[in-house]
């Protein structure tokens, strides 16, 4: 696991619901391929904050998976404000991919 | 927390609107080329300043390569500079003027009258061209971000004015003598200028960038990239010079040695790619894609047997011919079957299933085209493109026609496909909240 969460409890539901966001070009989803690096949960201020990456800076699917991130979180947490980045610090590789995510990709 | 950073590399997605009406048309335009094509063989035994011959380049060029191009320029750049599109209505104006002046030039050629319908089609192509070129200029000077590729894209749009300008004056310079010589005389060097400056500049900023993103492959190197950029560029301009200014014929070597330096060097960074893709499973779109970066060897090749051939003033018609029908009906139409498949799904995945992202399942976009129909398509176009070279050059019409039927039946496919994908209908199966 690359990400870190301020709290694990809520970061683990939400990581099983990001597993619906999928790379249309590659099939696989965002946790397996490795994009989502931080989940943070503002308990005071009721915001989440989701900073995730994408396989190539210049992906014409960034925005659809961004959307998707960010429907899912506030699907998963209708009582928080929902704040994601997209970030290439550091730049997505295929280190980061999953056990599961290297079996789908027969890597 | 990390805090701070804006969305960077977040596409800036164009209109779908914007993009579709130029891929509709090119499939079109490929389509009238291949029917032209099967009733026009005859005129592949003759020479290549002839009526039919000069009005399927020109479908093929302009009608086909250049309007698909157009359609995913339109799409590409905002990606590569995290800028959004300055005008939408400057790409429908793009749009209208090309699909007007087009079949307009096209119909000069065809019956190689080039009065006044013929004079406002490269009027209108100009036109069209320029509010491209208006639209990329301020899209990316309003972008920050320095980029190879768009550098790429940019130079070739440049090409491609001066492309059509100078295509303009040979359109006049059939009725009012306007130039030094006869139309027939500039043809090698307005067909280079679209040739090299536009279609080998773009096609290798373009699939500099795509090809590695869909073999999902960390393979990356600028510098050769720029390389190639300016050996092409010295090239392009050395043999400008040479073609105006003298009249050596052995000085068309050292624009060739750059051309195949650029190539071979071309050819290494998609072979790196390639090696060094993430993604085992090549799929057709991909392959086909690739095999285009090869069939640039076709073109090259015969280009060095005319050149070789003139330096002891031998000029061989079916040679040339087969060296022109090697770039429009190969690599280019190669690079853009597979690339096709590649963009245009996303683009109506996009369309259909963006507000959905996240919230159900939904059909991967390769399932919004045939794969068999794709595959079927690719094997008529190959031995179709294959026969119809070898029917060309030694001079046979009985070849020439069963290739003419196979790039036909191709380009039916294609346009199936492509119909297939764009009137696609959302399939999704929402997900039950927890």
């Amino acid at each position: 696991m690359n990400e870190i969460t301020n709290n694990k409890e809520k970061c683990g539901l939400a990581l099983g619901e990001l597993k619906f966001v999928e790379d249309p070009e590659i099939g696989l989803n965002v946790v397996d391929l490795g994009l989502i690096y931080q989940i943070d949960f503002d308990e005071d201020q009721k915001k989440i904050f989701c900073a995730h990456s994408l396989t190539t800076q210049f992906c014409p699917m960034g925005e659809t998976i961004n959307d998707g991130v960010t429907n899912v979180l506030r699907r998963t947490f209708p009582d928080f404000a929902v704040e994601t980045i997209i970030t290439f610090d550091p730049p997505w590789n295929s280190q980061k991919i999953s056990e599961e995510g290297r079996e789908f990709l027969n890597l | 927390m990390l805090t701070g950073n804006s969305n960077t590399g977040l596409a800036k997605n164009t209109s779908y609107k914007v993009v579709l009406p130029f891929y509709l048309y090119a499939g079109i335009a490929l389509l009238i080329a291949t029917v032209l094509t099967l009733f026009s063989t005859p005129a592949f035994l003759q020479h290549y300043f002839y009526p039919n011959t000069l009005a399927i380049t020109h479908v093929m060029a302009l009608g086909w390569g250049t309007m698909m191009i157009l359609g995913a320029c339109h799409q590409l750049v905002p990606v590569l500079i995290e800028q959004k599109l300055y005008s939408d209505a400057l790409a429908y104006l793009s749009f209208f003027f090309a699909a007007i002046g087009i079949p307009l030039l096209i119909a000069g050629f065809y019956q190689f009258d080039f009065g006044w319908p013929a004079q406002i089609g490269a009027v209108f192509i100009n036109a069209a061209i320029i509010f491209y070129l208006i639209n990329m200029a301020i899209s990316m000077a309003k972008s920050k971000k320095e980029n190879v590729h768009a550098v790429f894209i940019f130079t070739a749009t440049l090409w491609l004015i001066i492309t059509t300008i100078a295509g303009l004056l040979l359109v006049y310079n059939f009725s009012y003598n306007i130039l030094s010589k006869d139309s027939l005389s500039y043809l090698p060097l307005h067909a280079h200028l679209g040739i090299i400056g536009w279609f080998l500049l773009l096609v290798i900023g373009v699939g500099s960038r795509l090809i590695p993103m869909f073999l999902i492959s960390k393979y990356s190197n600028n510098k050769i990239l720029w390389r190639i950029y300016f050996l092409i560029n010295f090239a392009l301009i050395s043999f400008i010079v040479f073609f105006l200014y003298f009249n050596i014929t052995a000085l068309y070597f050292i624009p060739l040695t750059a051309i195949a330096i650029a190539l071979f060097l071309f050819g290494s960074y998609c072979y790196k790619s390639y090696h060094e893709r993430i993604r085992k499973k090549v799929d057709n779109q991909v392959k086909i894609s690739l095999l285009s970066v090869f069939m640039m060897a076709f073109p090259l090749t015969f280009l060095l047997i005319v050149i070789c051939l003139l330096l002891f003033s031998v000029s061989n018609i079916p040679l040339i011919l087969t060296y022109g029908f090697c770039i429009f009906f190969g690599w280019i139409t190669a690079i853009i079957f597979g690339m096709t498949f590649k963009t245009l799904p996303f683009i109506i995945w996009n369309k259909v299933y963006h507000s959905k992202a996240g919230l159900g399942k939904t059909p991967n976009p390769k399932e919004l085209f045939s794969d068999k129909i794709f595959l079927v398509m690719e094997i008529s176009y190959l031995s179709g493109f294959i026969l119809f070279a070898g029917g060309v050059l030694i001079s046979n019409e009985i070849i020439l026609k069963i290739a003419a039927v196979l790039l036909l039946i191709a380009a039916v496919l294609y346009n199936g496909n492509v119909w297939r994908a764009v009137t696609h209908k959302p399939k999704s199966h929402e997900r039950n909240n927890q």
